[in-house]
């Protein structure tokens, strides 16, 4: 799954005045033309091979590769008189919308208490906000099923406090909720930066007439980071839309399905598999994502006008909260935090070293540490798990070297390539990870002299390189464009080439931007479970996908240690990447 | 110089005896009892391959003795590729229309898509030496062997309902769903068809053997039952008492499971238990045709067996002794076994109209 925050606010506010200022524009002669055309280029066929591969499939009859596949709209036609296909994407709608309706107020909320007023223990809530954003959601919900499904321990406590559980996470209400209180993080990234950027000037002018904090807040702070709002609730709808592991976990059982369930489904419902359907369903996320992924540009265009009011460099004064704001703040997070890390994350926890649990059982009587010798005896596990740390640590390295190519190829240029780019870093977020996993698989397969790679962890670094492309890309541009221009036109007016300007100027200024985007990408890389469904096999098995496929013959007890092993993974990323300076709320 | 000879060929001849009088044993040693002479030259070349790629959808941790005892055999190397049931048949077509077959066995439980690869050709036939040992509904033409007997059942959560409250027919089975309504409303969980190849594969097997099935699936959707689409799904959730009952659940996994969770139980009708066996094939451009050979044989050997059986996966072979045979399995469910035969049958709902007019009438039954 795609699910990544277009990170941290990636093109800073601030830095347009910046723009304005300098001829921040390379002078056309010399200005590495032709290295950004080569790199995009190969950046184009990378993502664009198999998304034009899904859209010729939507429009066959069978299988590309079928000799009974012809041209013809029947997929299509069968989509679209589908009234499954219509409730399927009616939820989608509704769960997206939802979510959107959670995770904007209060991600907008924590980044206000966060970042603009006093509030105690800064520096480690920065840190607590994200944790949800870097755990996979099929981890995520597992965890939830263990802690407040219907028999979870917590449900269980409460009703033997009050007589019944009063939620339902098997519900379409249950899942909004969920997947709204996950997504918190992904707007908290883009309304903190905006909030710290902005200049305390204007507020405080406006507490000088006696405004009181709240009103302040409101006809204030809030307009100013509205655009902010608007974006971050614009990329939370797209990733609504290709949400799986959640609808997958806590929506199956009561057959609510969205258009990622229903393209799994698909999979299975005529017996054999209908890829000419699963690509029309892939094609319509496409289009569905497009005009978003345009009105994201324009917002960040405008955001960018309405931040070059302030001016550089006022101080940025932090609001008092007082005694009781503080209590009233630090419980809200608090609140917030118990149930989007404490429960899932316990609820995996404990199901990690039991083997039963729920009604009438008592969990001390079933502790085991059994799940976790299984994965010593079993080769493809811990195969797995040591697949998964060489993509990650290793394949996160070759990534962020890859990104950075990328973006120095858009650096500093704002033309008609620079709109290219931009797109087709975000197509393949527009694609389930499950279809962009297929179609590299069969990229992989066709395309003759990649046919030896196939059965290599290099066929999933590529796909997870797709995937993970506008998330990386964000991370590098928002690092690259740090860079004083200055400094860079200093070095090309004593007569160095583009190259060596990057070499000796841009690339040792970011390098511990670098370090920290690593460790983060690291971290995305290690979450990700459907990309590489289709994509391992012998000796390239990955965690993500092992536990999606061990799903089917109900090896729970071995899906829980493997996701605690993911966790504990992720939270040595992450130490890693604040060892290493990442800024990832900046 | 005559006497030099005669030294030179006594030592030739003592040479030659040592030879022989090591390599025959070893060579006994490897060729089972009653195979062909010539199954040495199917071992060499198959050593020579080296290698045998194994694509799947049976968990490696459930093979992982048959895995190891054939390694340690022949020491030949599996590439064990578990993908699933839909990923295995995905993959086998799209390898054969690339030209680019990896696979040289596929062993998978969809019996609906295993057959569909026989009939469209991605099969080859092999005579398997042990194949006289099989039952006859195991052996498809020589190109589909059944290499499992697994029975359907029920799994219950033991503090929610004891044994012996359980229905012990299939027709008490329909009567407990609706005489119990209060107990099991929300409760009772069985796969969901449409998005599961397995469910379909039993829920349609039941259409086909028993006129009752719709009553069931009646008496099922009065209880408002919830629809899964792995068994993972199912048994996390009848370990955890969110449901009481599971119907329709791979019986052979439910064997094992009540090992380790210890509020689990598994439960069979007396009168009908289906079985279903993971069938496996060896392709037509596999390349290791050899190493597939003796991996298919090895499978279908009493040796074989005993370690799938070990591994929880009973054995279609009467004289496997380790773990359940298929004598031995039939008991522990109550005399009632009933294996989906390896033949055209299970091709029936792979006919488009057929299969959407199963899910219309289950989805009808079921009340959604």
């Amino acid at each position: 799954m795609s699910t990544h925050a277009q990170a941290p606010a990636a093109v800073e506010l601030s830095k347009a005045a910046a723009e304005k200022k300098y001829p921040a524009r390379m002078p056309r002669h010399g200005n590495a033309s032709l290295y950004r055309r080569i790199v995009i280029g190969l950046l184009a066929i990378a993502v664009l091979a198999p998304v034009c591969l899904i859209i010729y499939q939507s429009f066959l009859t069978a299988a590309f590769f079928s000799p009974r596949a012809r041209f013809g709209l029947d997929a299509y036609r069968y989509v679209f008189f589908d009234k499954n296909f219509y409730k399927a994407l009616g939820t989608t709608a509704i769960f997206s919308f939802g979510m959107v309706a959670i995770a904007v107020p209060l991600g907008g909320l924590l980044a206000f208490l966060i970042t603009r007023t006093d509030i105690k223990a800064k520096r480690l809530l920065e840190i607590l906000v994200l944790v949800p954003m870097f755990i996979s959601s099929i981890v995520l919900a597992f965890g939830y099923t263990v802690s407040v499904g219907p028999t979870g321990f917590v449900s269980l406590f409460i009703r033997d406090i009050i007589g019944v559980v009063p939620w339902n996470i098997y519900s379409l209400p249950g899942m909004i909720l969920i997947a709204g209180l996950s997504h918190v993080p992904h707007v908290y990234l883009y309304v903190s930066a905006a909030m710290r950027n902005l200049p305390s000037d204007l507020e405080e002018a406006a507490r000088t007439t006696g405004a009181s904090v709240w009103q302040v807040s409101r006809d204030v702070t809030l307009p100013m980071v509205l655009p902010a709002l608007i974006f971050a609730a614009a990329l939370n709808v797209l990733l609504g839309f290709e949400t799986f592991g959640i609808p997958l976990v806590l929506g199956d059982p009561n057959g609510i399905m969205v258009l990622t369930t229903y393209i799994y489904k698909l999979t299975t419902l005529f017996g054999t598999p209908t890829y000419q359907l699963m690509a029309v369903v892939a094609v319509v996320l496409v289009l569905i994502t497009l005009p978003l992924v345009w009105m994201q540009r324009k917002l960040l265009r405008n955001a960018r006008k309405y931040a070059a009011m302030g001016g550089k460099g006022a101080r940025v004064s932090t609001l008092k909260l007082g005694k009781s704001g503080q209590i009233i703040a630090l419980s809200i997070i608090g609140l917030w935090l118990f149930v989007s890390v404490a429960l899932p994350i316990g609820g995996i926890t404990v199901r990690a070293f039991v083997d039963a649990w729920g009604e009438g059982v008592s969990l001390f009587d079933q502790l085991t540490l059994a799940n976790f010798s299984r994965m010593l005896e079993v080769p493809s596990l811990y195969n797995g798990i040591v697949n998964t740390i060489l993509l990650s640590v290793v394949g996160g390295a070759v990534a962020v070297a890859i990104y950075l190519a990328v973006g120095l190829a858009g650096h500093r240029n704002w033309g008609m390539s620079n709109t290219i780019l931009d797109y087709i870093v975000l197509l393949p977020r527009a694609l389930p990870g499950l279809v962009v996993g297929l179609a590299f698989f069969w990229v992989f397969l066709f395309v003759p002299f990649l046919t030896p790679l196939r059965p290599t962890l290099v066929s999933l670094f590529v796909a997870y390189l797709v995937v993970g492309l506008s998330y990386g890309l964000r991370l590098l541009q928002g690092t690259l464009i740090q860079v004083a221009p200055e400094l860079e036109e200093s070095a090309r007016t004593t007569g160095a080439t583009i190259g060596r300007t990057w070499k000796d100027v841009v690339i040792p200024i970011v390098r511990p931007g670098l370090a920290g985007a690593w460790a983060l990408i690291m971290i995305i890389f290690l979450r990700e479970y459907a990309t590489g469904v289709y994509l391992m096999g012998a000796g390239t098995e990955v965690i993500g996908s092992l536990m999606v496929s061990l799903l089917q013959t109900g090896a729970m007890n071995t899906i829980a240690a493997l996701a605690l092993i993911s966790i504990v993974l992720t939270g040595a990323g992450l130490a890693l990447a604040l060892r290493l300076g990442a800024k990832i709320h900046d | 110089m005559n006497r030099h000879i005669t030294v030179r060929s006594t030592a030739f001849a003592v040479t030659t005896a040592i030879i022989t009088a090591f390599a025959v044993p070893a060579l006994a040693q490897d060729v089972p009892a009653g195979y062909p002479a010539d199954y040495a030259d199917l071992i060499a070349k198959a050593k020579e391959e080296g290698t045998v790629s194994v694509y799947t959808s049976t968990d490696a941790a459930q093979s992982q003795k048959l895995q190891d005892g054939f390694t340690k055999k022949y020491g030949i190397k599996i590439a064990y590729n578990d993908l699933g049931t839909n990923g295995t048949y995905n993959q086998v077509i799209s390898e054969a229309a690339a030209g680019q077959t990896t696979a040289d066995v596929v062993w998978s439980s969809a019996m609906d898509l295993q057959m569909t690869l026989v009939q469209d050709g991605y099969g080859v036939e092999y005579a398997s030496p042990e194949a006289a040992k099989l039952p006859a509904w195991a052996n498809y033409k020589n190109t589909l062997y059944a290499t499992t007997v697994e029975p359907i059942g029920v799994i219950y959560n033991t503090k929610a309902l004891s044994e012996d409250k359980l229905p012990k027919t299939y027709a008490e089975m329909i009567t407990f769903l609706r005489d119990n309504k209060a107990m099991l409303q929300g409760k009772v969980a069985t796969f969901d068809p449409e998005k599961s190849g397995s469910g379909f594969l039993h829920h349609s097997n039941d259409a086909r053997n028993r006129k009752d099935f719709w009553d069931l699936a009646k008496a099922m959707g009065e209880d408002g039952a919830k629809i899964y689409s792995s068994s993972g799904g199912m048994k996390e959730t009848v370990v955890s008492g969110e449901n009481v009952i599971a119907i329709n659940i791979i019986g052979s996994y439910a064997l094992d499971w009540v090992k380790e969770s210890p509020n689990l139980g598994v439960h069979f009708a007396k009168d009908y238990t289906p079985a279903f066996s993971r069938l496996a094939l060896i392709t037509k451009d596999a390349p290791h045709s050899n190493a597939a050979k003796l991996f298919v044989d090895y499978m279908l050997s009493a040796e074989g067996q005993a370690l799938l059986a070990e591994g929880g996966l009973p054995s279609v072979r009467e004289d496997v002794t380790a773990g359940l045979n298929i004598k031995t399995l039939n008991e522990r469910v109550g005399g009632g076994l009933k294996p989906i035969a390896v033949d055209e049958g299970v091709l029936e709902y792979m006919d488009q109209m057929k299969r959407v007019q199963f899910l219309n009438d289950w989805k009808a039954a079921l009340g959604r």
